[in-house]
């Protein structure tokens, strides 16, 4: 009798460890489960581009975006784009003691001028070449369906040409790095060469050592 | 008359504990969305007008302290539906000298932009 009400003891712990275990590896399993959408480590992260960057004071993400957008928005606003002339980007001459890539200045001016509506822009002096390479290539080579081919002689000429400069003045004291950026930009009118609109953008940037 | 006079109480601590009702739509303060704190700076009276086709604001600020503040803001342009018609402003920065009133100029990107929001907030 002691030995059957032992056995039935037994056969119960039994199946309560059985179950124990069950829940105990279903329940690892759903913590372990990944439904992250991360992969990899956690020392990554992206970032707000939009953000104030202030690593360090050398010319940085933010100058750039601050820089484009105060030069269209004057631009667009000052209303000397008046039907959409047609404009022909050239490089800003970068007078800093830093490399900066100027070319993305220029190309988030027109990005953002054009968005705007207010210009259409000719090739410039980087795309020129691409541009006369396929007008050649579908006139000269015989290859093109005459009826798509696109003529030569129709492009259509700059009215306003925009140029620019940056240019920086740096200082350093043993408490003190001081850098001051003047960004200028000008539209000049091609046919009399008179600039039609010009504006600065100053930017200063302070480390304290 | 006590009763009144508890009546009184009661409706004085109700006043005190009632949050401040929300700006008036189309105000200068229904503009501005300060996220987090914006500790010593006031915003206050919005210029907006509109110039060769662009929306343009200029929102007169005022330190408060009579230290020197910094403060992070950017403008969101809205078109007639309240969504936003351009992409996201960068933030820029912005420095108060003690106790001193200043202004902040800006122009919309496209002349879609009919609305804004002046994003706001003090490190």
């Amino acid at each position: 009798m002691t030995h059957t009400i032992r056995s039935a003891k037994e056969t119960l712990d039994m199946s309560f460890f059985r179950f124990s275990l069950i829940a105990a590896l279903a329940l690892l399993a759903t913590g372990c489960a990944n439904n992250s959408p991360v992969l990899g480590s956690k020392n990554i992260s992206y970032g707000d581009t939009k953000a104030v960057e202030t690593i360090t004071n050398e010319f940085g993400s933010t100058d750039l975006q601050m820089i484009a957008e105060s030069m269209t928005r004057s631009l667009a606003q000052s209303g000397t784009l008046q039907g959409r002339p047609v404009v022909q980007v050239y490089d800003v001459k970068n007078k800093t003691s830093e490399y900066i890539d100027t070319r993305e200045i220029t190309t988030s001016i027109k990005t953002q001028l054009m968005k705007s509506g207010t210009a259409r822009f000719a090739s410039d002096n980087t795309d020129m070449q691409s541009q006369v390479d396929q007008l050649k290539l579908q006139n000269q080579s015989g290859l093109y369906k005459q009826s798509t081919v696109s003529k030569t002689g129709n492009m259509v000429a700059a009215k306003y040409r925009l140029e620019g400069s940056i240019s920086s003045i740096v200082k350093r004291s043993s408490d003190y790095k001081d850098v001051f950026y003047k960004f200028s930009l000008q539209l000049i009118d091609v046919e009399s060469g008179l600039a039609e609109w010009m504006d600065e953008k100053e930017i200063r940037k302070t480390t304290e050592r | 008359m006590r009763c009144k006079i508890f009546g009184l109480m009661a409706l004085a601590l109700l006043a005190g504990c009632a949050t401040p009702p929300p700006p008036a739509p189309g105000s200068a303060a229904s503009k501005v969305v300060v996220m987090g704190s914006l500790k010593n700076i006031e915003i206050g009276p919005m210029r907006v007008a509109r110039e060769n086709g662009f929306m343009t604001v200029n929102v007169s600020l005022n330190n408060t302290s009579s230290y020197n503040k910094t403060m992070y803001y950017r403008f969101a342009w809205l078109g007639n539906d309240g969504f936003p018609v351009a992409e996201p402003e960068t933030w820029k920065s912005l420095t108060l000298y003690g106790s001193q009133s200043s202004f902040l100029p800006a122009i919309a990107p496209v002349p879609k932009a009919t609305d804004f929001r002046l994003e706001v907030k003090t490190p």
